[in-house]
């Protein structure tokens, strides 16, 4: 075992299976004693059951690292809180929270009901919420800690039939800079991964991925489990605030949504003026991910 | 042109000229005050027939007033337009579905929807707790998701329509003390880039602003930025954009983020990969530490470095620590 999570505590969520398991494991190779939190959901959120934390702990174990298991709920304040608690109870401290958990409910907007929207936001971004408070409470008292969120790049880019999950994965980011702010100071950073790894939640996905019409294999959790390792090194004191693409062996830095192309006006524009000008100067090389189609009569076009 | 129509009938002697939205009909929720109201008013100078919808809360949502959405119909009904008012909350699918009817009941169509309505709960993230995240989340995610799904069905049966929703720089850039906004506002660019993949074939668009203007949800704001000698511009100048991506000249404009301040627009940068480390089979943790720092993350910022003592000690110049003594001891 390596060390360079030597008396580090971490608390997983999501660990049972998939990157979430493949951090844990990660983690507690480098030292660090680790709480490994799952539900045991199925990939829609449903059923409830003991089981893969359980299993991650005991092979934790069997390699001669540190780790419990918690079978709380991350979308409610609850569940976070004790999460947060068994790291405390277990290990007496927190200094690196990790937020894998998640679930999917994917469907075309127009057939999304509420009940596909309202469960994945709070396993999402309620769960980010419920986690990330209590974390960072303790953390602000021991003036140290490593939060490491998880956003996607269907959050950061869009996909189709993914209004649920993406919304909550770009407002993953959203917190993840206003907390990278607030929490700073204290030493505690606060950074996001959009990963794409093979797992039950992107299962065939990795078919209709291409490069070149050759069908692509997505990275490993693996891969994306040594990049949340290193952020949550010490080493990586001055990271924050950051997304990370992370795919198989490509790790980038995403582009912070900030001011781009800009046109400016004394006074106010009139709408002949922007139609005239914006998409010229703003737009210029920016397409339109779902143009319709060309034999749809679409007022406005034939003038263009 | 297609509007010569409607400029030869009743409304050519009006002030306005032909408007760019002439017969298409708007739902501008948080319509009573701010850009909201000054949305709902140049849309309507635009010949668009606006409902105007506003429950008339607080800034934080508490309490109810049906007053400044009326105020707002009359203003655009004394000015010869056409608008009726909406009191409900975006916060429920109920609500959506509440307000979007009274389009359909009252004009049969919605042309346009702008998600605007919103409310603040701004509190360091330590202090925050579930009901002021709770509530603001309600009313700018799932109240965007609530108006959104009662709109898009009859937009795609028109196969045309334009959804407008309201992000903001403090979720796509951050702002401390705005966890519960940021987050919600972030979410809403996640969700517009998904609509405008999904609802695009139908002839539908949707995009996103950010915008700052002065309103009651920017007061502090306003007096921060006079410190500094900054005036926040007023919110009319918000509403040529929206009007701008409702009208017909913006058919392609889809999945886009629009900053507006003042007379200025800016695309927002989409968060794309900016730079790029690759290594066939993947990265150890030391390789990292080593690639990290000098091929990703160099020459940006970090925007909330930790206080001098609480570097790591390898992270600590000493130099700073010595020179620090004798220059307190000279004050």
């Amino acid at each position: 075992m390596a060390d360079k999570l030597k008396d580090r505590v971490a608390a997983v969520t999501g660990a049972g299976r998939g990157i979430g398991r493949a951090v844990a494991l990660a983690l507690a190779s480098e030292g660090a004693a680790v709480v490994v939190n799952d539900y045991g959901v199925a990939v829609d959120g449903s059923g409830p059951g003991g089981g893969p934390a359980q299993e991650v702990v005991d092979e934790v174990v069997a390699k001669g690292g540190r780790a419990i298991a918690s079978f709380d709920s991350v979308a409610t304040v609850e569940g976070g809180e004790s999460i947060v608690k068994a790291a405390l109870e277990g290990f007496g401290r927190l200094d690196i929270l990790v937020n894998t958990a998640g679930i999917l409910r994917d469907r075309d907007f127009l057939g999304m009901t509420e009940d596909e929207w309202d469960p994945v936001v709070a396993v999402h971004l309620k769960g980010h919420y419920c986690t990330c408070h209590p974390a960072a409470i303790q953390m602000r008292h021991q003036r140290y800690g490593r939060i490491i969120n998880f956003s996607s790049p269907s959050g950061l880019l869009g996909a189709y039939g993914q209004a649920n999950f993406a919304a909550a994965k770009a407002g993953v980011v959203g917190l993840t800079r206003v907390l990278a702010r607030e929490l700073g100071r204290n030493a505690i950073t606060v950074n996001a991964i959009a990963p794409m790894a093979e797992t039950r939640l992107t299962e065939g996905l990795s078919q209709a991925v291409s490069v070149g019409g050759k069908p692509s294999r997505l990275g490993t959790p693996e891969q994306v489990a040594a990049m949340v390792t290193y952020l949550a090194t010490e080493e990586a004191w001055n990271v924050n605030g950051k997304v990370f693409y992370v795919s198989g062996g490509g790790i980038s830095l995403a582009y912070e949504e900030d001011m781009g192309r800009a046109i400016n006006k004394d006074g106010m524009w009139s709408v002949g003026e922007l139609a005239a000008v914006l998409p010229r100067a703003l737009l210029e090389g920016v397409a339109n991910p779902a143009p319709p189609p060309p034999d749809l009569p679409i007022p406005g076009r034939a003038q263009s | 042109m297609r509007s010569t129509e409607q400029a030869d009938t009743e409304t050519s002697s009006t002030s306005t000229p032909a408007g760019a939205l002439e017969a298409k009909v708007a739902v501008v929720t948080g319509a009573g005050r701010g850009i909201g109201r000054r949305v709902a008013l140049y849309l309507a100078q635009q010949g668009a027939r606006v409902v105007v919808n506003d429950p008339g809360v607080s800034p934080d949502g508490t309490g109810q007033d049906q007053a400044p959405a009326d105020q707002v119909v009359a203003e655009i009904v004394a000015a010869g337009g056409e608008a009726v008012a909406s009191h409900d909350s975006v916060a429920s699918m109920e609500g959506g579905s509440r307000i979007v009817s009274v389009a359909l009941d009252t004009w049969g169509r919605v042309d346009i929807l702008f998600n605007n309505a919103g409310i603040l709960r701004d509190r360091m993230f330590i202090k925050m707790n579930e009901a002021d995240w709770d509530a603001v989340m309600a009313v700018h995610l799932k109240g965007a998701f609530a108006c959104t799904k009662a709109a898009a069905a009859h937009m795609q049966r028109q196969r045309c329509g334009r959804i407008i929703n309201a992000s903001s720089s403090s979720g796509l850039v951050g702002n401390a003390a705005q966890s519960n906004y940021g987050a919600a506002k972030s979410a809403i660019a996640g969700f517009t880039r998904v609509l405008a993949r999904d609802l695009g074939r139908y002839g539908i668009t949707c995009n996103a602003i950010a915008p700052m203007a002065a309103t009651r949800l920017t007061v502090g704001m306003a007096d921060m930025a006079a410190k500094y000698g900054l005036v926040i511009p007023e919110p009319e100048y918000v509403a040529p954009l929206i009007a701008y991506l409702a009208s017909d000249a913006a058919w392609n404009v889809n999945g886009q983020i629009f900053y507006v301040f003042g007379g200025s627009v800016c695309l927002a940068q989409p968060p794309v990969a900016r730079r790029t480390i690759f290594k066939p089979g993947g990265w150890t943790v030391e390789e990292l530490i080593e690639a990290v720092p000098t091929q990703l993350t160099q020459f940006t910022d970090n925007p909330g470095p930790p206080a001098e003592h609480l570097r790591p000690a390898f992270a600590r110049p000493p130099a700073a620590e010595a020179m620090a003594a004798p220059h307190e001891g000279a004050e």
